[in-house]
């Protein structure tokens, strides 16, 4: 359960975010991934969200008494893994 | 039914900076907002704040205030919103875009601002991953950078500290009118609202709030796309933009030696390094009305103009992709006015690819002309009343 989880701990590594700031960002009115996403940068590192989103989901539905899927996904947009800028302007992709 | 001075709808930087203003002035205001706050263009963009990228005139005028209120508000509010005043440079890459360029920076001395022509030389030295053969540049000193989605949080939670009522997760779906024509409330998917004032503050989506009170407001989309590059050490220290980039958001007719692709999608580089450390490189400007996706075609030509300037990405990895559309008055400024013909009714939209540094300024603005103030500056440039007497049609046929 969500209320169990220490809020020291980290949700999303690569961009260090922990229980405490998703919890901030849902007390300033983030209701889904994506509004967790913009207030607190999680999922916006190297991994996109792969790691993480889950939790950020739990945190969701159980702070704001939701189902998980209420809590919805992050937009999944090109590349699907990181691909240098040489390669990209090749148009391999 | 709730009852407000003010309606704000949109939650976007411009509604919020608007929202803000109103409630320090001590309204009574709410807004609306049918997804979170910076859900829309505020949260697909970059965040220059410039007044290198206006027309000489009162766009640059506006610019220049704008600016100079991201210095205050940075100090001011609580909330980090990531303000950094890094300057900004010009890059070109033929003797003709320079010519184009200096002209550009000589009428905005003329206006009193500061603008430098630099050499090649001095852009090295600012920017170290800089391509060696370029022409030269522009240097704007007072120009900078902030977290566009964080300026929208920030004025929301400031504008807290002065009593806005905030309601994400209401979709505006009318607003009622007395027989006089003036504001008498607004209608929600959620609920209904009484307020005799609202500003529209919604971007690309203005004009479906215009005709719900019978008006045609001319704003289009113009699609730009970004690619985010993973966590490197600083790649640009200032934003750096290509001069035509200039010349293609104003429609300047100018011929830039570049690929098919490139020339295809009318990409011109732009670069920023965040505070988070990521890279964001762009960009285009293209009418495709509502669509957002991010097109391969695209991501290729921005990373073929991107290494053309910055050689350095070649080996460094993007991690994201995106598309935004830019609210584009069809006469290249934004409306910031009120509605004549619909007492009440306000209009704050149409920044095409500059609501993040306006919004300071508009927001004042606004909040300026609802009480009644005179405006910091004289704005009957950026007024409903220019469109009277105007073919709308005849504007659009440009942006097709
Ligand atoms: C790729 C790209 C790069 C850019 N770079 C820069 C830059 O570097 N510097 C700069 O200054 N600008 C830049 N811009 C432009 C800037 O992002 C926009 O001008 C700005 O975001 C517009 O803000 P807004 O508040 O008018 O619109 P939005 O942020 O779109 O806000 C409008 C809001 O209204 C809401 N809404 C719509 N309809 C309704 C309804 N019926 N009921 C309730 N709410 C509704 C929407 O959900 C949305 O949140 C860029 C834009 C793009 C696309």
């Amino acid at each position: 359960m969500s209320k169990d989880l220490d809020d020291d701990m980290f949700v999303c590594r690569c961009e260090e975010v922990t229980v405490r700031e998703i919890r901030q960002a849902i007390a300033e009115g983030a209701r889904d991934v994506v509004g967790i996403k913009r207030r607190t940068r999680a999922g916006m590192g190297l991994c996109q969200g792969r790691t993480c989103e889950k939790m950020v989901q739990q945190i969701l539905s159980q702070e704001l008494g939701i189902s998980p899927e209420e809590t919805g996904t992050s937009s999944a947009r090109p590349p699907v893994k990181p691909v240098d800028f040489g390669t990209l302007a090749k148009g391999v992709q | 039914m709730k009852s407000y001075d003010v309606i704000v709808i949109g939650g976007g930087v411009i509604g919020t900076s608007t929202a803000y203003q109103l409630a320090k002035k001590g309204y009574d205001v709410a807004i609306l907002e049918q997804n979170d706050i910076a859900s829309g263009t505020a949260s697909r963009t970059d965040g220059a704040t410039l007044i290198s990228d206006k027309q000489p005139g009162i766009d640059v005028l506006q610019g220049y205030h704008s600016v100079e209120l991201y210095k205050k508000i940075a100090k001011e509010f609580s909330y980090d919103i990531e303000f950094k005043s890094c300057g900004f440079m010009y890059v070109c890459e033929t003797d003709a875009e320079m010519a184009a360029a200096e002209d550009y920076a000589a009428k905005v001395r003329a206006q009193g601002f500061e603008m430098r022509v630099i050499d090649s030389k001095e852009m090295c030295e600012r920017e170290k991953y800089l391509a060696k053969d370029l022409k030269g540049g522009l240097w704007t000193e007072s120009d900078g950078l902030v977290n566009p989605y964080k300026v929208c949080f920030g004025f929301i939670e400031q504008g807290k500290k002065y009593g806005l009522d905030v309601y994400t997760h209401h979709e505006v779906t009318g607003i009622k009118l007395d027989a006089r024509n003036q504001i008498e409330g607004v209608i929600t998917d959620r609920g209904n609202f009484i307020t005799n004032k609202v500003v529209n503050a919604c971007g690309v989506w203005a004009p479906f709030i215009g005709r719900m009170v019978g008006i045609n407001i001319p704003i289009e989309p113009r699609k730009g796309m970004l690619l985010v590059s993973e966590k490197t050490d600083i790649i640009a220290n200032t934003e750096v933009i290509e001069f035509g980039y200039w010349l293609a958001k104003f429609f300047v007719d100018f011929k830039r030696p570049v690929s098919e692709l490139v020339e295809k999608h009318n990409v011109c580089m732009n670069i920023e390094t965040t505070h988070s450390g990521n890279t964001i490189v762009g960009g285009c400007r293209l009418f495709r009305g509502y669509d957002i996706r991010s097109e391969h075609e695209i991501i290729q030509a921005i990373a073929e103009r991107a290494i053309r300037f910055f050689p350095v990405l070649r080996d460094i990895n993007c991690i994201r992709t995106f598309g935004g559309i830019r609210p584009f008055c069809l006469d290249q400024l934004p409306i910031v006015s009120a509605v004549e013909e619909v007492p009440g009714f306000y209009i704050a939209a149409g920044h095409e690819g500059d609501g993040i540094a306006l919004a300071p300024i508009t927001g004042l603005l606004m909040s300026q002309l609802i009480a009644g103030e005179k405006t910091d500056f004289d704005i009957a440039e950026l007024s409903w009343a220019r469109f009277k007497g105007i073919d709308l049609a005849k504007l659009s046929a440009r942006a097709s």
